[in-house]
C-alpha cells in the first residue's frame, strides 16, 4: 500500500463515482479524451508501418529504391511512379518510405539513448544528494549552457579513428547516422535528467522509500525499483516530445551539410537536396518537408495528450 | 544578495575555464590544420615551407601547451588574430555580437510579447475554440524546419511580392527604413520559431497558477477575473516562464544561426560556423565562449528576476 | 498614433522609391565568398583575384583566348624579342633574365607612379621567410631583381621554363607597405594596409578602387581616376556576397544585385532550372572551364592497381548521359587532364565510351568471376569493394557520386560512399592519402599547366616528405616524370606539343585518374550588361572591367 504511485490516489478519488478500474484503463481513458494526441498516435503509428512496410512496397512496385535511372528525371507521378521520381531518377515515394526509417529511427534512438543517460544521472543526482548532486548538476549547467549547433559541428567534424574507435566501424557507410544518435544523446539528456532529479528528490523522504531502507534495500534496488517506477511519467512525455525536436535537429544539420550523408536518404536530407530545386521540381522539397511537419507536430501532440493523461492535476 | 551575485559571477568565470579547455581541445581533435589546407591547395609548397608556416602559427607544439599559451594571452586581453578575416577576433566578433544581440532581442521580445497575452487567454479558456487555435500555431511554428521558413518567407515577400530585401545587410550609411527592411525577414524566421516555444510556457505555468490556494482565496474575496489574473496569476506563472526562456538562450542562439545563413546576416552564429568549417581557431573559441558566457549570463539574470517575481526568494 | 503610422508608411514608400533612382550607372555583383584579405601576397583566393583585378593588375595574364599578355608590363618578353635572355648560374645551372617594363601611365590612386621599386619591394615580402606568403615558391625562383630605371627591371629567375613570362605577380605598393612591413615582418599579414586602411587609394592603380569594405558583407568600388587604360562604363560597382545560393537567386530576382559573377556564382544546376523559369529576363552564359573534375584512385589498394580494373571502371560509366542528363551537357566529358580548349591537346588520343560489356571482360579476366548477390568476388574470396569520397554538401559532386555507385554496381563493383566535411577531406584524407578507394574533387589549372606536382613519382605525399606534392593516387612511372622534365624545359612550341601528345596517351593508358567531367561557371547577368567575356581559366572576367558596358 505504501508504494502507492502518488498519481493513483488522485485517480481513485476521481474515480469515486464510477466503477473501479485498472489504472492502465484509466489513463487511456484519460489519454482518449485528449483528440489531437489520438489522432497523432494514428498518424505516427501509420508513419512507422508504411516506412516499415518499404521493402514490401518496393517488391510490390517491381522497382529498387537505390537504383538511379538517368533518363526518368524528376518524373511526375505515373502508375509506375505513384509520386514521380526524384533528381536522380529514383521511386520518390520509396525514397520517402525509406527516409522515414532511418528519419524515425534516428528520432527514437537518440530519444531513447538521452533519456537513458538523463534518467541515470537524474537519479543519482537526486538519491545520493550532497556533493555528487552538486556536481552532476553543475554538469547539467554546463550542458545546457553549451551552444547547441556550434558544438554539434566541432563534433560532426571530429575524427573517429583519432578517438581510438575502430577503423572499420568509423568508415562503415551507416558511420553518419551513428554520429547524430550519439551526439544528439550527449546533449539531450539534460532536462530528463533535471525532471528526474526532482522527482528523485521528493520521493526519497516519503515514506515508502525510508520503508525499503529500514527494510534493508540496497541503494541501486531503491532506486530501481522504488524511484523509478514512480518518476516514469515526466520521463515519457520529454521524451516523447524529444523526438520530435530530434527530426527537427537531425534536418537542420543536413541543412549545414553535417547530417546524414548520401546515399542513405532522411527526410532531412532529401529536404536539403530539393532546396535548389524548389521551382523545377517543387514535389521534391514538398513532400519531406510535410513528413518532417507532420511527425514533429504529432510528437509534439501525443507528449501534450501524455502530460494530460499522466499528469494528475491537469485541468479538464 | 550582492555576495550571491559575486559568487554566481565566480561559477561563472569557472565554467568558463572549462569550456574554453573543452572547446580549445574539441578543436584541436578536428582532422586537418590551417596549414594542411594551404599545402593541399598550393602545389609549390614545398615541406619546408609547410613547416615554417606551422611554427608560424604555432601549429608545431603539443596542444596543451599551445592552450595554455593561448589562456595566458587571454587572460591579458589578447585574444587573437582571426585567420578568416585577418584582423584581431574581437574586431571581428564585437560588431557581430551586435547585429546577433539586436536580432535575438527584437525577436524576443516580439514573440515575448505576443506569446504572452495568447498564452494568458488560452489558459484561461482551455480547451476552448481559442486554445486549441493557439496551441496549433505553436505546435506548427516549432514543428517547422527553420530553414523551410526562412526560404519560404524569401519566396513569398522577396520574390514573388517583391516587398522585401532577400537577405544580406543594409548598406553603410542607409537610413532607418532601410535598415528595418533588413531586418524584417530574418526577425519573423526567429519570431515563428520561437514563438511556439514560449507560447507553451506561458500557457502551461499559467495553468498551473490558476490552480494555486491563492487564486481560489482571491476569486473567495470576490476579486474581479481580470485583478486575479493581473494581481496573482500573471507573477507566480512567470516565474517558471523566466526559468525556462534562461535555459533555451542557447537554443536561440542556433536558432540565429540558421537564419543568419539564410539570410547572409552579419552574426554571431554564422562566423562560428565558418570559424569551425574554415579553420579558424581563434575565432571559433572566443565565439563558443562569448556565447556561453550570454547563456550563463541570461541565467544569472533569471534567477534575479525571481527575487523581483517572488519576495519569498531571497539570495544570501 | 495614426498620424504616425501614415508617416511611417510614407517614409517606407519614399525608401523604395529612392531604391530605384540609385541603380544608374552602378553595378551591383552578387558572389559567394568573402575575401579574407585583400593583399594579394596572402592567402589565394578566388573572391580576393576576382574584386583585385578591378583595382590592380598583375604583370602578364593569359587573355580569353588563352594567349600570354602583357597587363601592367608594356612589352611581354621573349627569346626572340630579346627582352629574355638565357644564362648560367654560378652552380652551372642554366637561368633566364626576363626584362620588364611598367607602363608608363602606371600610377596608384594617391598619384605616386607604380616604378621598380614596388616590384623590388614586393619580391622582399615575398621570400621573407616569416611573412606567411604562401605562394613562396614563386618568389624563390627569382635570384635577384636588377633595376634598370624607375620603369624598367630585370628578373633573373633560377632555371629556363618554357612559361617564364607567365608571372603572375601582383605588386604592392612600397610608399605605404615598406613601414608597415618593417616595423615587424612576423606579423606584417596582420596589420597590412590591404585589411587595417582598405579605402586608401594609394593601394589600387586600376580602373577601380576599394572605397568602402565591410568584412563578410561587401566591398563597394569606385572609378579610380589614374587608370590608364579605357575608362570603365560603371562610376561604382558593389560587390555583394551571399553565401547561400538561394538567397543569392532570390537577390538577383528581387533586383538587390544585378548580376551573378559565374567564378563564384550558382551551381549548373541551379542555372539550368534558373534559366527554365528566367531565362528570358537574364542572359545566361556557361563556359566550361579548366575545373577539372577527376577520381583519384589510389593505386597502393591492390585492387586499382591492378590496370584492367581501372579500366573497368571507366568502361562501366556512361559519363556522357551522365553530362546530357544531369547537367544539359553543359558541363562536358572529361577525357583526360588536359581541357580540348587548350592549344596542347591531341584530339588523337584515344578516349574510353561506355561498354559495360567490355568492362565485364575485364573485370572477368582480372580474376573477379564469382558473383555473389550481384557483386564480384576473386578466388581468394575477397570482395570487389571500393570506398567513394568527395567533399560533403557539394550536392552536385553527391549526386554523380551516387549515379556512379548505381553504375559500377550493374557491372558488380560495389562503392560504399563516405563523405567528409571539405576541410577534413583536403586538408587530411586526400593529402595523406588516407582515401582507400576513390576520391572525387578537381583540378583548378591554368592554360598548358605541366601536372608536375600531380603525376610526377617525387611528388606522393608521404610522412617524409611533410605531405607535400599532390601526387595522391601514388602514381609512379618512369616515362612520365621524363615528359613532365622535358615538357617544361622545351621552349620550341611544336616540338612541346609533341611531348604533350605522349603525355595526354600515356595517361589515357595508365589510368592513375578517372577523368569525368570539365566543370563550368554559369555567368547570370543582365540584359543591358555587354562586353564581359568568361575565359575558361583561372583569370576573372573582371580582369577586363573596362570593357563591360551598360546599354540601359
Amino acid at each position: 500500500m505504501s508504494e502507492r504511485p502518488p498519481y493513483q490516489l488522485a485517480a481513485t478519488a476521481e474515480l469515486a463515482e464510477g466503477p473501479p478500474r485498472s489504472l492502465g484503463a484509466l489513463l487511456w481513458r484519460r489519454f482518449l479524451e485528449h483528440r489531437g494526441a489520438v489522432a497523432s498516435l494514428i498518424v505516427l503509428v501509420l508513419l512507422g508501418l508504411l516506412a516499415l512496410a518499404a521493402p514490401l512496397a518496393e517488391m510490390a512496385l517491381g522497382l529498387d529504391a537505390t537504383r538511379v535511372d538517368l533518363f526518368s528525371l524528376k518524373l511526375p507521378p505515373s502508375a509506375a511512379h505513384p509520386l514521380g521520381t526524384d533528381e536522380l531518377g529514383r521511386d520518390l515515394l520509396l525514397r520517402l518510405l525509406y527516409g522515414g526509417q532511418v528519419s524515425l529511427s534516428v528520432g527514437l534512438a537518440a530519444a531513447l539513448c538521452a533519456a537513458v543517460i538523463g534518467t541515470a544521472i537524474g537519479l543519482l543526482a537526486g538519491y545520493y544528494g550532497g556533493w555528487l548532486d552538486g556536481l552532476l548538476m553543475r554538469l547539467t549547467d554546463g550542458v545546457i549552457a553549451l551552444p547547441l549547433l556550434p558544438l554539434l559541428i566541432v563534433l560532426a567534424a571530429i575524427d573517429l579513428t583519432k578517438l581510438g574507435l575502430p577503423e572499420d566501424w568509423a568508415t562503415s557507410e551507416n558511420v553518419s547516422l551513428y554520429r547524430i544518435v550519439i551526439l544528439i544523446s550527449l546533449v539531450g539528456w539534460t532536462t530528463v535528467a533535471r525532471l528526474v532529479r526532482g522527482a528523485a528528490l521528493t520521493l526519497k523522504a516519503r515514506e515508502f522509500v525510508r520503508a525499503a531502507e529500514a527494510l534493508g534495500a540496497s541503494h541501486a534496488r531503491i532506486m530501481l525499483v522504488h524511484i523509478l517506477p514512480n518518476a516514469v511519467s515526466p520521463i515519457i512525455v520529454a521524451t516523447t516530445l524529444s523526438v520530435g525536436n530530434i527530426i527537427l535537429l537531425e534536418s537542420v544539420l543536413s541543412f549545414l551539410g553535417l547530417g546524414i550523408q548520401p546515399p542513405i536518404p532522411s527526410w532531412g536530407n532529401m529536404l536539403t537536396g530539393a532546396q535548389e530545386l524548389i521551382w523545377d521540381a517543387p514535389a521534391l522539397a514538398l513532400y519531406p518537408g510535410l513528413l518532417i511537419f507532420a511527425t514533429v507536430i504529432a510528437f509534439n501532440f501525443l507528449g501534450d495528450g501524455l502530460q494530460d493523461a499522466l499528469d494528475p492535476r491537469a485541468v479538464k | 544578495m550582492l555576495t550571491y551575485v559575486a559568487q554566481r559571477l565566480i561559477e561563472s568565470a569557472l565554467v568558463l575555464l572549462i569550456m574554453s579547455f573543452v572547446v580549445y581541445g574539441l578543436i584541436g581533435l578536428m582532422p586537418g590544420d590551417p596549414i594542411d589546407i594551404m599545402v593541399s591547395s598550393d602545389p609549390n609548397m614545398t615541406p619546408q615551407d609547410a613547416a615554417r608556416l606551422r611554427a608560424l602559427y604555432g601549429l608545431d607544439r603539443p596542444i596543451v601547451e599551445r592552450y595554455l599559451n593561448w589562456l595566458g594571452a587571454a587572460l591579458q586581453g589578447d585574444f587573437g588574430f582571426s585567420r578568416l578575416h585577418a584582423r584581431p577576433v574581437l574586431e571581428v566578433l564585437l560588431p557581430r555580437l551586435g547585429n546577433t544581440v539586436l536580432l535575438m532581442g527584437l525577436s524576443f521580445l516580439l514573440a515575448f510579447a505576443l506569446a504572452l497575452p495568447a498564452g494568458v487567454y488560452a489558459a484561461l479558456r482551455p480547451r476552448g475554440a481559442g486554445d486549441t487555435a493557439i496551441n496549433l500555431f505553436a505546435f506548427a511554428g516549432i514543428s517547422l524546419p527553420p530553414f523551410w521558413l526562412a526560404i519560404l518567407l524569401i519566396i513569398l515577400f522577396a520574390v514573388v511580392l517583391g516587398w522585401l530585401p532577400a537577405g544580406g545587410m543594409a548598406p553603410g550609411g542607409a537610413g532607418l527604413g532601410v535598415q528595418v527592411q533588413y531586418l524584417v525577414l530574418p526577425i519573423a524566421t526567429l519570431t515563428l520559431a520561437t514563438i511556439g516555444g514560449i507560447l507553451r510556457f506561458v500557457r502551461a505555468a499559467t495553468m498551473e497558477a490558476l490552480r494555486q490556494d491563492y487564486v481560489r482565496t482571491a476569486r473567495a474575496k470576490g476579486l474581479s477575473e481580470r485583478q486575479v489574473v493581473f494581481g496573482h496569476v500573471l507573477r507566480n506563472a512567470m516565474i517558471p516562464v523566466v526559468t525556462i526562456l534562461a535555459l533555451n538562450f542557447g537554443a536561440l542562439f542556433s536558432g540565429a544561426l540558421i537564419t543568419e545563413t539564410m539570410f547572409g546576416y552579419l552574426g554571431m552564429g554564422k562566423a562560428i560556423y565558418d570559424a569551425i568549417l574554415g579553420n579558424d581557431f581563434n575565432l571559433a573559441l572566443i565565439g563558443l565562449l562569448l556565447a556561453t558566457l550570454t547563456t550563463l549570463l541570461a541565467n544569472l539574470a533569471a534567477d534575479l528576476c525571481y527575487t523581483w517575481l517572488d519576495p519569498r526568494i531571497t539570495y544570501r | 498614433m495614426v498620424t504616425r503610422l501614415v508617416g511611417l508608411l510614407c517614409a517606407l514608400v519614399l525608401v523604395l522609391a529612392g531604391l530605384g533612382s540609385a541603380l544608374a550607372a552602378e553595378l551591383r555583383i552578387g558572389i559567394t565568398q568573402f575575401p579574407s584579405t585583400l593583399n594579394p601576397l596572402i592567402d589565394s583566393m578566388l573572391a580576393k583575384s576576382y574584386v583585385l583585378a578591378m583595382t590592380r593588375r598583375p604583370l602578364t595574364a593569359y587573355d580569353q583566348d588563352w594567349r600570354l599578355i602583357c597587363m601592367l608590363c608594356t612589352e611581354l618578353p621573349t627569346i626572340e624579342n630579346g627582352l629574355a635572355v638565357p644564362e648560367a648560374l654560378a652552380d652551372g645551372k642554366q637561368g633566364i633574365a626576363v626584362t620588364y617594363q611598367i607602363h608608363p601611365g602606371a600610377r596608384w590612386g594617391d598619384g605616386k607612379p607604380v616604378t621598380s621599386a614596388d616590384v623590388v619591394f614586393t619580391w622582399e615580402v615575398g621570400r621573407h621567410p616569416k611573412t606567411g606568403v604562401s605562394d613562396f615558391e614563386a618568389f624563390r625562383r627569382i635570384l635577384s631583381i636588377e633595376v634598370i630605371d624607375d620603369k624598367t627591371f630585370t628578373l633573373h629567375l633560377d632555371r629556363i621554363t618554357f612559361d617564364f613570362a607567365a608571372t603572375g605577380l601582383e605588386i604592392l605598393p612600397a610608399h605605404i607597405e615598406r613601414p608597415i612591413f618593417e616595423a615587424d615582418p612576423a606579423t606584417y599579414r596582420n596589420r597590412t594596409a590591404f585589411d587595417t586602411d582598405p579605402a586608401n587609394p594609394g593601394l589600387a592603380f586600376g580602373p577601380y578602387k576599394v572605397v568602402e569594405m565591410v568584412s563578410g558583407s561587401h566591398i563597394v568600388l569606385a572609378r579610380n581616376d589614374t587608370w590608364w587604360g579605357a575608362k570603365p562604363a560603371f562610376d561604382k560597382i558593389t560587390v555583394r556576397v551571399i553565401e547561400n545560393t538561394a538567397a543569392l537567386e532570390a537577390n538577383l530576382l528581387s533586383g538587390a544585385i544585378d548580376m551573378i559573377a559565374g567564378e563564384l556564382g550558382v551551381t549548373i544546376d541551379q542555372a539550368l532550372a534558373f534559366e527554365k523559369r528566367h531565362g528570358g529576363r537574364y542572359d545566361i552564359t556557361y563556359k566550361p572551364g579548366l575545373i577539372y573534375e577527376h577520381l583519384d584512385l589510389n593505386l597502393d589498394n591492390p585492387i586499382l592497381a591492378d590496370k584492367r580494373v581501372r579500366k573497368a571502371l571507366i568502361l562501366a560509366l556512361d559519363r556522357e548521359a551522365l553530362s546530357q542528363r544531369l547537367f544539359a551537357g553543359r558541363q562536358p566529358v572529361a577525357d583526360s587532364s588536359v581541357s580540348p580548349l587548350d592549344w596542347v591537346h591531341d584530339p588523337e588520343t584515344p578516349t574510353y565510351g561506355f561498354d559495360p560489356e567490355a568492362a565485364r571482360a575485364l573485370l572477368d579476366d582480372a580474376g573477379w568471376t564469382r558473383i555473389e548477390n550481384g557483386i564480384r568476388h576473386n578466388a581468394a574470396g575477397e570482395r570487389l569493394t571500393l570506398e567513394l569520397m568527395t567533399t560533403a554538401g557539394n550536392r552536385s559532386r553527391e549526386l554523380v557520386e551516387q549515379v556512379l555507385q548505381s553504375m559500377w554496381r550493374e557491372v558488380g563493383i560495389e562503392t560504399r560512399i563516405r563523405n567528409e566535411p571539405a576541410r577534413v577531406f583536403f586538408g587530411e584524407t586526400v593529402a595523406k592519402r588516407k582515401f582507400t578507394g576513390a576520391a572525387m574533387f578537381a583540378w583548378l589549372s591554368s592554360p598548358e599547366s605541366v601536372p608536375r606536382t600531380t603525376l610526377r613519382s617525387d611528388q606522393v605525399p608521404s610522412a617524409e616528405n611533410a605531405w607535400s606534392g599532390q601526387n595522391y593516387t601514388g602514381f609512379r612511372n618512369p616515362e612520365m616524370d621524363d615528359l613532365i622534365d622535358r615538357i617544361e624545359v622545351e621552349l620550341d612550341r611544336a616540338k612541346r606539343k609533341v611531348l604533350w601528345a605522349r603525355l595526354q596517351r600515356l595517361y589515357v593508358e595508365e589510368l592513375p585518374v578517372i577523368p569525368l567531367y570539365w566543370r563550368a561557371n554559369a555567368y547570370v547577368l543582365p540584359k543591358w550588361l555587354s562586353g564581359l567575356r568568361p575565359t575558361g581559366h583561372q583569370g576573372t572576367t573582371t580582369l577586363w572591367i573596362e570593357e563591360w558596358r551598360d546599354s540601359r
